[in-house]
């Protein structure tokens, strides 16, 4: 974790396969990438010289004792249950899957589980089509989920086979993305929030109105993401981040352009303007810290004050599915307390599940950018898939903002 | 009858001799055939569908509907909103000609005539940066021009500066970087074009008592024109498409019209708009290459 590199060219070669990614950088993803770095080596076979690529061990080691999930097979199983199929295809992240979760599934229900993997959510889109593919179970970002219900892609859950889902906690019974869990079951979920390096602030923020003050002129950054940006900007001003009202977009817009002058970049790579020591505070994707913690260990996270943008994956199965028994079986497993810590314990993110946080490490649950208080958590808001009419009154603002 | 017959045959004459030619023609058609069956499939045919695209509308899910084809997306194409990018698309391209041509003809001129038998190494040297991926060396400005980069260490250590200057994020930046992307595209047909300019044209010119200066001015600059407008075009039509440049350099007053429409097509869900915010200037960067080219070669080139 804290091998010694040329920290430059290593940012080189992680900053181009960002790029070339193009999406958000997870924890997830990123473990995926410096796999890469390798492949881009090639590339550049002077930067490479200088490089020892053996220096990439990503993000945290999760040495966090994963509750053993073995013991989730305990958990009763309801008589009524149909039989599942032989058979579960998955298409997953990279790491976003608790080896022990699996292996419990399968000796419980006699089901061979195949994993596929994707590295950018494009990708798992194309491979998902309009019916899932060949695919029984994938993890759907929640933002999309409406737009997957509307044209029929994600299949309607079977609450009977669902014994587990009143695992959940209850400010995930009823999300806006899906209401009533008809649909989907969320799986993990994760904030935006503001990041700095403390060797250059060095008071403590709390608010995000730390990303407006003007001592740190042409060293703060903004997300190049319409949404986050005016999610956090609305929620400054004590707006919903999902607002349909022009006027309130008109002021959150006010806002933004006083902020302007004082930005340095308008960008989604963080971990690279961060790290080149350009950008001393920004919005920035709350993963994305575990990999600017590499090159700056004391980088500082927090969810605003007034409250935040949180995000969080579903887990969902396709009107296609070969095997949709097996499918919300395995839905059900995910739910199990047990099992969904085993998750947490490995990815580093909250699950929904309130039953699982007496098994997850206690380094997760004291960690307030991950598990925030119950104060906090109330006050974060998820960003909602928007009507294209109002989409295009977000955006126009925005393209205004940055033209 | 045969005052008949020798009309008759008069025409069969150069019929048997026209024969072979029409086959001759057809023959080198088919040399053509690739490069035309190319241009119909990877350019005619995605721009007729860009056009088809731009026509339609989206549905409330963001897919593209052609059930009504209207002119709407053009009306909204021209929002006030996208000038700003527009002008910065057109100030950048137009920076980076200039720079481009500045910097590419003496290099141009000095391989041609002073680069002797070492000339082939020093055009593939000229080229050498395409072997590396463009956002690798693009990337490589910011760790040159970054806060704690190359170029601001060394301003600190030589005491020219005591903070770092800001360089990244801004049109210096940008414009460097486009610089040095697009200048090999610059170089190369001035190359060809001063290259095959005849030494003594120039000499003739010398002993009618032009000065040196005189001599570049009404010899080598008119006669290099058709590589120089070459060389423009093939810098400035690029660069103002350009989108991964100003993104990965620029800062929050960089955007470009490039910018503008791939948040339409990404971020917007809105093809259609996107596609005739596209339209609109692919045919503003056609319209003026053509009045370009047409200007220089009535004025410059003379005729043909």
């Amino acid at each position: 974790m804290n091998d010694r590199h040329d920290g430059s060219s290593i940012d080189l070669e992680k900053a181009l396969v960002r790029y070339m990614v193009e999406r958000r950088v997870t924890r997830r993803e990123l473990l995926e990438r410096i796999g890469a770095v390798g492949a881009t080596a090639a590339l550049a076979p002077i930067i490479a010289a200088c490089t020892s690529s053996g220096g990439a061990s990503a993000a945290p080691s999760s040495a966090a004792p994963s509750a053993s999930a073995s013991t989730a097979a305990a958990s009763p199983s309801p008589t009524a249950q149909p039989s599942p199929e032989a058979e579960l295809n998955i298409l997953n992240w990279t790491d976003y899957l608790a080896d022990d979760v699996i292996k419990s599934f399968e000796g419980e229900h006699n089901v061979k589980v195949t994993q596929s993997f994707f590295s950018n959510t494009d990708e798992m889109y194309a491979k998902l089509g309009e019916d899932g593919g060949d695919y029984d179970i994938s993890f759907p970002i929640s933002v999309d989920v409406p737009n997957m219900i509307e044209r029929g892609v994600i299949a309607k859950l079977d609450k009977s086979l669902l014994t587990n889902i009143g695992n959940l906690g209850q400010e995930w019974a009823d999300p806006g993305y899906d209401p009533g869990n008809e649909y989907t079951v969320p799986y993990m979920w994760w904030t935006t929030g503001v990041g700095y390096d403390p060797a250059r602030i060095k008071e403590e923020p709390t608010s995000s109105k730390a990303l407006w003050d003007a001592r740190w002129k042409q060293h703060i950054s903004m997300l190049d993401d319409w949404q986050e940006v005016f999610g956090l900007t609305l929620i400054q001003q004590g707006l919903s981040a999902n607002t349909t009202n022009t006027a309130d977009l008109d002021k959150a817009l006010a806002l933004l352009e006083q902020q302007k002058p004082l930005v340095r970049t308008y960008s989604t790579d963080t971990i690279g303007t961060m790290t080149s020591g350009d950008v001393w505070i920004g919005h920035i994707w709350g993963a994305d810290r575990f990999a600017i913690q590499e090159s700056i260990p004391a980088f500082a996270y927090y969810i605003p004050e007034e409250g935040g943008v949180k995000g969080s994956d579903t887990v969902a199965t396709f009107t296609g599915s070969p095997h949709p028994i097996a499918a919300q079986l395995f839905i059900n497993h995910l739910l199990d307390a047990h099992n969904s810590a085993a998750n947490t314990n490995l990815i580093y993110y909250m699950g929904p599940n309130a039953a699982a946080k007496e098994f997850i490490d206690p380094a997760i649950l004291e960690d307030p950018t991950i598990n925030p208080d119950q104060e906090i958590v109330d006050k974060l808001e998820e960003l909602l898939s928007l009507d294209q009419s109002v989409r295009d009154e977000y955006l126009s603002r925005w393209q205004q903002l940055r033209g | 009858m045969g005052a008949a017959v020798q009309p008759a045959d008069a025409p069969a004459a150069p019929a048997s001799i026209t024969a072979p030619g029409r086959l001759a023609r057809l023959r080198a058609a088919t040399l053509v055939l690739p490069g035309v069956a190319w241009l119909l499939l990877f350019f005619v045919l995605p721009l007729a569908l860009i056009f088809v695209v731009s026509l339609g509308s989206r549905d409330s899910l963001g897919r593209i509907s052609l059930d009504v084809l209207s002119l709407d997306n053009y009306a909204r194409a021209f929002d006030p909103v996208f000038l700003p990018t527009f002008l910065n698309s057109l100030k950048y391209a137009g920076v980076t000609t200039v720079l481009s041509l500045a910097i590419g003809y003496p290099i141009a001129y000095w391989i041609s005539r002073y680069g002797g038998r070492h000339k082939v190494l020093l055009i593939i040297l000229v080229m050498l940066p395409f072997w590396t991926s463009y956002l690798i060396r693009t990337y490589s400005w910011i760790i040159l021009l970054r806060d704690n980069g190359v170029v601001n260490s060394v301003l600190q250590a030589v005491g020219l500066t005591s903070e770092p200057i800001i360089l990244m994020n801004t049109d210096i930046s940008v414009i460097l970087g486009m610089t040095y992307g697009f200048l090999p595209f610059a170089i190369l047909p001035l190359f060809v074009s001063i290259d095959r300019l005849d030494p003594d044209l120039i000499s003739a010119g010398r002993d009618l008592y032009a000065s040196g200066r005189g001599a570049f001015l009404h010899i080598t600059l008119p006669l290099t024109m058709p590589g120089i407008v070459a060389a423009a075009l093939l810098t400035f039509i690029p660069a103002l498409g350009d989108f991964v440049t100003p993104d990965l350099l620029g800062g929050p007053q960089t955007t470009t019209i490039a910018k503008n429409i791939q948040e339409l097509f990404l971020a917007g869900r809105d093809w259609p708009y996107g596609a005739a915010l596209g339209f609109v200037l692919m045919i503003v960067t056609l319209s003026g290459t053509l009045v370009a080219l047409r200007t220089l070669r009535r004025e410059v080139i003379g005729g043909d």
